[in-house]
C-alpha cells in the first residue's frame, strides 16, 4: 500500500476499527516507513493532548437552577394552574402568557397615555357628534312612515283657519312642528319663509295639542311638515 | 413487575441501563429527588461537553440548564433503546448546535465568531488544578490546554462534536453514531478528518513534555 492510503487508515487503525487483514497491512507498512510512523505518533500525540484536557466544571451547581425553574413551571402563575393538563405538554406556554399579557397591557397603556393630549377635532368627525339621543324622543323625533301611527289633533286643539290666516303674513312658509310624546308641540321651526311676519301663526302652532304618535304601541315624538302659501292655506292631510 | 412498580431502593443498587430505567421510572412518577439525582449524575458531563463545544462558560451553563429542562419534558419519550447518557448527549449536542445558530444570527454583523470567545472574558475555565503540579507546570499545562481548546473551536461543529465525544468523553463510535443520529462510518471519517486537522494545528504542541 502507498503512504497516502496508509495515512487515511491511521485513525481507524489507532482505534482498532480496521479488518484484521487491513490492520496487518498497515502494521507492516509502519514497520518499514518512518514518515508514516511519525505521522502516527503525531496523531497519538493529538489524542493524548485531548485526553489530558481538564474536565470543566460549572462554578455553581446547575441542578438547583434547573429545579427552581421546574418548580416555577409546574407551580405556574394562575392561568397555568387552571389549564394544567393542557399546559403540561408544553409547560412554558402558560407562564409565558402572563408576561405577554403584561407587555400588551403596558403597550396599550403607554399608547393611551401618549394619545390623551389635546388634538384638533375635525368638524363633522364622529367625536363631535356627541351622544345621539334615543330615536322617538323630542331631540330625535321620528319621521312619518308606514309603521308610525300619526298624531291626531285633540278637540280644541285644531288650528282655527281665521287665526291661521290672520297670523300668516303672506308669502310662502314651510314649517316643521315636533309633536312631543305627551301630545304637546315641543318645537316649531321655520324652514323656509319670513319667521317674523309669521309670529302669530307660529304661536298658534305651539298651542296645538295632539294625541301623540305611536310606534309599536308606545308614544314617540314626531316631526310634521306644513307648507303654507298666501293663496292656499291648508293643513296637510294627516 | 412493570417499570412503575420498581421499588425505589432498586435505583441505588442497579447499574447501567437498568439504573437508567429505574431512575426514569421514578422521574415519571413525579419524584423530585429522582430528577435531582438524574441532574446530579449528568450535570458535569453536560456542562463539560457544552463548554468544549461552545467555548464559553456562561453559554455552556445556560445550555446545560436547557438540556435538563428538555430532559424533564421529554422523559416520556425516552424508550431505553439507548442509554440515558447517550440520550442526554444527543440533547446536549442539539442544544449546542441550536445555540450556535442562534448566536450567529444575533451577531452576524460582528466579526468575532463565537469560537473566538475561548479567549474572551467568558472563556471556559481551563486551568490545571492538580495540586502536585508546580506553578510553572500548571501555567504551561493551562496554556497548552488553551491552545488545544482553540484548535478544537476551529473545527467545524460536526467534526468537533465527534472528536469531543470520542477523545474527551470516551464514547465509542457506535454510541456517538447513536447520539448524533448518523452512521458509524460517518463518525469514523469525521474523527479521522478532525484528528488530521488538529495534528496540523497543534504540530508545535505535540512533542512537548515528551508527547510522542
Amino acid at each position: 500500500m502507498r503512504c497516502a492510503s496508509i495515512r487515511r487508515r491511521l485513525s481507524a487503525w489507532m482505534d482498532g476499527g480496521l479488518s484484521p487483514a487491513a490492520a496487518r497491512a498497515v502494521s507492516a507498512h509502519l514497520d518499514t516507513c518512518e514518515a508514516c510512523a511519525r505521522r502516527l505518533a503525531e496523531l497519538r500525540g493529538v489524542s493524548e493532548l485531548l485526553g489530558e484536557l481538564p474536565r470543566l466544571e460549572a462554578p455553581e451547581s446547575i441542578a438547583q437552577d434547573v429545579l427552581t425553574r421546574l418548580e416555577v413551571e409546574t407551580r405556574g402563575p394562575g392561568l397555568g394552574m387552571l389549564l394544567r393538563r393542557f399546559g403540561a405538554a408544553r409547560p412554558f406556554i402558560m407562564p409565558s402568557l402572563v408576561p405577554a399579557a403584561l407587555v400588551l397591557v403596558t403597550v396599550l397603556s403607554a399608547a393611551l397615555a401618549l394619545d390623551s393630549g389635546d388634538r384638533t377635532r375635525l368638524p363633522g368627525s364622529i367625536a363631535s357628534w356627541g351622544v345621539i339621543p334615543a330615536r322617538g324622543t323630542e331631540s330625535n323625533p321620528v319621521f312619518p312612515s308606514a309603521g308610525v301611527g300619526l298624531p291626531r289633533e285633540r278637540d280644541g286643539g285644531r288650528l282655527d283657519e281665521e287665526v291661521l290666516l290672520a297670523g300668516f303674513g303672506g308669502g310662502t312658509l314651510f314649517v316643521e312642528t315636533v309633536v312631543a310624546r305627551d301630545g304637546t308641540v315641543s318645537t316649531v321651526t321655520v324652514l323656509e319663509g319670513d319667521a317674523e311676519r309669521a309670529g302669530p301663526l307660529l304661536d298658534a302652532l305651539r298651542q296645538q295639542r295632539y294625541e301623540p304618535a305611536r310606534y309599536r304601541g308606545r308614544p314617540v315624538a314626531i316631526s310634521l311638515y306644513r307648507l303654507i302659501s298666501h293663496t292656499d292655506v291648508s293643513l296637510p292631510k294627516i | 413487575m412493570s417499570v412503575g412498580e420498581i421499588p425505589l431502593e432498586a435505583a441505588g443498587r442497579a447499574t447501567g441501563r437498568a439504573a437508567d430505567v429505574v431512575l426514569v421510572a421514578r422521574c415519571r412518577r413525579g419524584e423530585p429527588e429522582a430528577f435531582s439525582r438524574l441532574v446530579a449524575l449528568h450535570e458535569g458531563m453536560v456542562f463539560n461537553l457544552a463548554a468544549r463545544l461552545l467555548g464559553d462558560g456562561e453559554e455552556a451553563r445556560d445550555v446545560a440548564q436547557n438540556v435538563f429542562l428538555h430532559v424533564y419534558r421529554k422523559l416520556g419519550q425516552f424508550e431505553g433503546r439507548s442509554t440515558l447518557r447517550t440520550w442526554i448527549y444527543r440533547i446536549t449536542v442539539n442544544q449546542c448546535h441550536n445555540r450556535r445558530r442562534w448566536w450567529k444570527r444575533r451577531h452576524k454583523d460582528k466579526e468575532e465568531p463565537l469560537d473566538d470567545l475561548a479567549t474572551g472574558p467568558n472563556a471556559v475555565f481551563l486551568a490545571d488544578r492538580r495540586p502536585e503540579s508546580s506553578p510553572y507546570d500548571q501555567t504551561r499545562r493551562s496554556e497548552r490546554a488553551r491552545r488545544v481548546q482553540r484548535a478544537l473551536l476551529q473545527l467545524s461543529f460536526d467534526h468537533r462534536a465527534v472528536v469531543v465525544l470520542f477523545e474527551i468523553e470516551g464514547q465509542s463510535c457506535a454510541a456517538i453514531a447513536d447520539a448524533l443520529g448518523i452512521a458509524t462510518g460517518t463518525v469514523k471519517s469525521r474523527l479521522a478528518r478532525a484528528r488530521e486537522a488538529l495534528r496540523k494545528r497543534l504540530s508545535d504542541v505535540v512533542g512537548e513534555d515528551g508527547q510522542s
